[in-house]
């Protein structure tokens, strides 16, 4: 959806201004909301990581039922039960990209049709200030694999790295978006369904990475062995 | 308020109330009850009207940019995130944020400062001076604490403030035209622009610029604007609009189009009939345009809450800030009183009536019931007690002619002198008179010097003396009594079935008596049935004969009647009922009833009834039938529902988040969510209405027309069966049908059979009243 938007940018000419800058831009206004959606998600996970602390403390259990500490650092079962969700979200978006589940259409319902056709008006809309626009209002636009990595960002259970999860995130789908502009007019149908397909395999391992990261037990996670952790 | 258009806001339709704003769209001057219509209606329209239009979009895009950096800068500074150098980054990232946010409150504030100085030069402060007012404090408040040194700043608030109310605004109205949405096609019946084929081919015009006689084109999915006949192609059509149900019309030469229809599929040449309001569609555009326009008095109310609540609000925001200032330190007292006047802003309030009532006046409009106002729809919600007009009202009006009775002479001489009477006299009766007459042939008899007594008949002067129709007392007082005992026993007969008998006499006798019986439409049972289980008291009044009216209140099991009441009557009794039992509203059809009308607490006409009646009445019901009584007045009472909740939760919502605020328990961003928050509840609420159930069809369909029918149908389940028909030199049967139950009609050789049947139909009657199945 995002790669379409910034097609349809591509598409609608301003004068005055390069490519470049309108990508730009564009990729600037969704890493800001994606920024914002890490910044509320990771405040989110704070507070659940506040909470299970606070009942850890409050029933004098150095350990949570799950065998795995949540003061200490490592995974709690807050974080564990986001990641799984999170993971499992990237795998439906990964069967959908494959064609196994029937795609629903993403912009069914009130708020999405409203933000549809607020889109649409934007990208109308003549100025330099409409690609930041329409990369703010896109950010928002729903989308499984920003849920996932909301719900991952929530996850890490901190402001910063909440917002550092999204914020990187995003910039990782920076070359995607470039490159589908940029390519979309010279790739034909059937390499750009190869490259579908090829980003479906990607997101399919993510989400089972993802997913076992809340399932496995702490040993196996060596990022989080009680050695690293703080 | 006057319905004019002028009132209305140009996006979601609905009054424009005290918030209005006035903006050049597509080069004209338009009113918008809101800035969000405002920015909505140049979203949807701008791509058409004015390469500008989205402008609004990048504008809140650009602000929502700015602002989520600020709160992400700002959240990390006030939650120890950056505790490495804290105090080091603390000064820049104070400044990056102060640079973030001067052009966000520009922008976004930029509108809202523009309603805010209009109201001001109205010496008025409304939502839009609130919201000046808080976020400009906080602004002004943190430049202070950058420049002169001090403990936090607000500017994230701030920003955050404006977009989320920015955002509340446009999806308020985006909700709004939802609801509007519905209600278009029954306001634009003046401003359709139509295709008139000219000799040279054809051209642009509006509806009202038509002619009788004029050719238009209507193209696929284009709505008719006039009514008229199809001359060339054809299609399918949708009628919804005026006759409330979805279905499609073939249309082909020669077949009459609608206005207010859709054209399906085809392409359709229709000369026009009839153009502009003179249609059916323009009719009810102009009613709906004035219910809508029209605030009812509980709205009415609620605004003037609402305007004299935001002064107060100042008071209480200043009286927080005061407070705070002396016993807490000044931030927080800032943020108190900036949180009070976010939370405070009547928005919802304005919401709470005005939506519901649009959306029912145009459910109501499109199954082709209109009601006059808002006000309307709330006394119908209340009324506890409903009256009805007999004639024309519960029966159809149309009398039918069910046995003629003579002495000595012919039917065919009976019924030419009757239409010689009758034809001058005009009542419905007469009509059936005259009709009958030419059924069979017959030349009515010549009369001269007709005089018409309202009340009694006709009385005219023929070649052999004096001749009259009419009532059995009128006669007499002519001069004209019964020629033998037939005639008078059975008129006797007649009267007590509940027929209405008009006794025809010339040359000094009276000569015969024909029996007409005043159908009952057929969906009265149902309806008076379904009136009693919504708890309401039925009443019937009829200007009619005591046993008629008395007869029909028992078929439709009405407890309450009375009969021979004039129409300075009918208006006392709707006062003394409204005395007794509340509420009151009064059906009636004719130009008798509109004293009664205008008396009663809401007059309900019908489609078919006359100019005068329609004019005094509240609601009119469509297509001369009374089948959608009881689905208005429970949609009436759903409306009443929904206001009630709508309000009880703007009124509460604003009184506890007030206090909350004032507290310090409720941080500004929060209030400012909460307060779009409530907005969008309250017309998610009243979009409920739009899943309200439509009327169900089995009224419409099922029913018993004849209270002979009725009768008979009693009979056949207890097994007695009414007079046999005879017919001998006196007596005559008309023989009319309805359905497969043939009609009996009482002979004087019969007479103390069907007295002796008449007594045990009233008996069983009586022993049944209650709704019945």
């Amino acid at each position: 959806m995002c790669g379409g938007f910034a097609c349809a940018l591509r598409s609608a000419r301003r004068e005055g201004s390069s490519w470049l800058l309108q990508q730009s831009l564009y990729n600037g206004g969704r890493l800001a909301t994606y920024g914002f959606i890490g910044m509320l998600a990771g405040t989110l996970g704070q507070g659940l990581n506040h909470v299970q602390i606070v009942y850890a403390a409050h029933s004098n259990h150095e350990v949570g039922w799950a065998g795995i500490s949540a003061v200490d650092g490592s995974l709690g079962l807050a974080q564990r039960a986001l990641s799984v969700i999170a993971g499992l979200l990237m795998v439906v978006m990964a069967l959908q990209l494959f064609g196994f589940l029937g795609r629903r259409h993403s912009t069914a319902g009130f708020g999405a049709a409203s933000l549809a056709t607020v889109l649409g008006g934007i990208i109308r809309s003549p100025g330099i200030a409409a690609p930041l626009a329409l990369g703010v209002a896109n950010g928002f636009l729903p989308c499984p694999l920003v849920y996932a990595f909301a719900v991952q960002a929530a996850a890490t259970g901190t402001l910063l790295p909440g917002i550092m999860t999204m914020v990187v995130f995003g910039l990782g789908t920076f070359p995607a978006m470039f490159m589908m502009s940029g390519l979309s007019g010279f790739l034909d149908a059937v390499w750009r369904a190869r490259g579908v397909r090829l980003a479906a395999v990607f997101v399919f391992v993510l989400g089972l990475v993802t997913a076992l990261r809340g399932l496995l037990p702490a040993e196996l996670l060596h990022a989080y062995l009680p050695e690293h952790a703080v | 308020m006057t319905g004019s258009a002028q009132d209305l806001c140009t996006h979601c339709v609905l009054p424009l109330g005290r918030r209005l704003s006035l903006r050049h769209v597509g080069g004209e001057m338009r009113a918008f009850c809101c800035y969000g219509c405002a920015i909505a209606f140049q979203v949807r329209h701008g791509s058409r009207e004015e390469a500008q239009a989205n402008a609004f979009l990048v504008r809140l895009g650009v602000g929502a940019f700015l602002s989520m950096n600020i709160m992400m800068l700002s959240w990390l500074l006030y939650s120890g995130s950056l505790d490495m150098d804290g105090a080091a980054l603390s000064g820049p990232i104070r400044l990056v944020i102060w640079l973030l946010a001067t052009p966000a409150v520009t922008i976004l504030g930029w509108p809202f400062a523009l309603d805010a100085w209009r109201e001001a030069r109205r010496a008025q402060i409304g939502a839009a001076g609130l919201v000046v007012v808080g976020v400009g404090g906080a602004y002004a408040y943190s430049t202070a604490v950058l420049l002169f040194g001090g403990q936090d700043i607000y500017l994230d608030t701030a920003a955050m403030v404006l977009v989320l109310f920015t955002l509340g605004r446009y999806l308020e109205a985006a909700g709004r035209a939802r609801a509007a949405r519905d209600l278009t096609p029954m306001m634009e019946a003046e401003s359709q622009w139509v295709a008139r084929v000219t000799p040279d081919g054809s051209e642009r015009c509006r509806g009202s610029d038509l002619r009788i006689g004029d050719i238009v084109r209507i193209g696929p999915g284009e709505r008719v604007a006039v009514d008229g006949v199809v001359v060339e192609g054809s299609a399918y059509v949708d009628e919804a609009v005026i006759s409330g149900e979805s279905r499609r019309i073939d249309k082909f030469p020669g077949t009459r189009v609608i206005a207010g229809s859709v054209n399906m599929d085809g392409l359709l040449l229709v000369r026009c009939e009839a153009t502009g309001i003179d249609t059916r569609w323009g009719q009810i555009c102009r009613a709906v345009r004035r219910a809508v326009g029209a605030r009812s008095p509980l709205q009415g109310i609620v605004d003037r809450i609402a305007a004299a609540s935001i002064p107060l609000v100042l008071v209480v925001a200043s009286a927080v800030l005061v407070y705070g200032a002396v016993r807490l330190p000044l931030d927080a007292a800032v943020l108190r009183s900036l949180a009070v006047l976010v939370v405070a802003c009547p928005c919802a309030l304005g919401l709470a009536g005005s939506l519901a009532t649009a959306l029912a006046v145009s459910r109501l409009a499109r199954q082709g019931c209109i009601v006059r106002d808002g006000g309307a729809l709330e006394t119908l919600a209340h009324i506890s007690t409903i009256i009805f007009d007999k004639t024309g009202t519960v029966t159809s009006g149309l009398p039918r002619m069910v046995a003629v009775a003579t002495d000595g002479v012919s039917i065919e001489e009976l019924l030419s002198r009757a239409a010689g009477l009758e034809c001058h006299a005009g009542h419905a009766l007469g009509q059936a008179i005259v009709a009958a007459a030419e059924a069979r042939g017959l030349e009515p008899t010549a009369a001269r010097d007709v005089r018409v007594m309202p009340g009694c008949g006709v009385a005219a002067t023929a070649a052999d003396g004096v001749m009259a129709a009419g009532t059995a007392s009128w006669l007499v007082e002519l001069g004209l009594r019964p020629w033998g005992s037939t005639v008078a026993a059975n008129a006797q007969i007649y009267g007590a079935r509940g027929f209405t008998v008009v006794h025809v006499g010339w040359a000094g006798h009276c000569r015969g008596v024909i029996a007409f019986e005043n159908e009952l439409r057929p969906e009265a049972r149902a309806v008076i049935a379904a009136l009693h289980r919504l708890g309401l008291r039925t009443v019937l009044h009829s200007g009619d004969l005591p046993e008629a009216t008395r007869r029909t209140a028992e078929v439709l099991c009405i407890a309450d009647w009375q009969a021979r009441v004039s129409p300075e009557g009918k208006a006392e009794l709707v006062k003394s009922w409204r005395r007794r039992s509340g509420p009151v509203a009064m059906v009636g059809d004719g130009l008798n009833d509109g004293l009664a009308l205008v008396g009663a607490d809401l007059g309900i006409s019908l489609g078919s009834a006359s100019a005068l009646a329609r004019e005094t009445a509240d609601l009119v019901l469509p297509q001369d039938s009374i089948a959608l009584l009881p689905w208005s007045i429970e949609l009436a009472r759903a409306v009443r529902r929904t206001i009630v909740s709508n309000l009880a939760w703007a009124f509460g919502y604003n009184f506890v988040a007030i206090a909350l605020a004032a507290g310090g328990k409720l941080p500004p961003i929060i209030a400012a969510a909460l307060m779009a928050g409530s907005s969008l509840l309250v017309i998610a609420n009243s979009l409920r209405l739009e899943r309200f159930p439509a009327p169900a069809k089995r009224i419409l369909a099922n029913g018993v027309t004849s209270m002979a029918a009725a009768d008979m149908a009693r009979d056949a389940v207890t097994g007695l069966s009414p007079a046999r028909m005879t017919e001998n030199g006196d007596t005559a049967n008309l023989n009319e049908r309805r359905g497969d139950m043939p009609f009996a009609i009482a002979s004087s050789m019969h007479r103390s059979t069907v007295a002796e049947n008449e007594t045990a139909h009233m008996m069983r009657q009586f022993g049944q009243r209650g709704p019945l199945p």
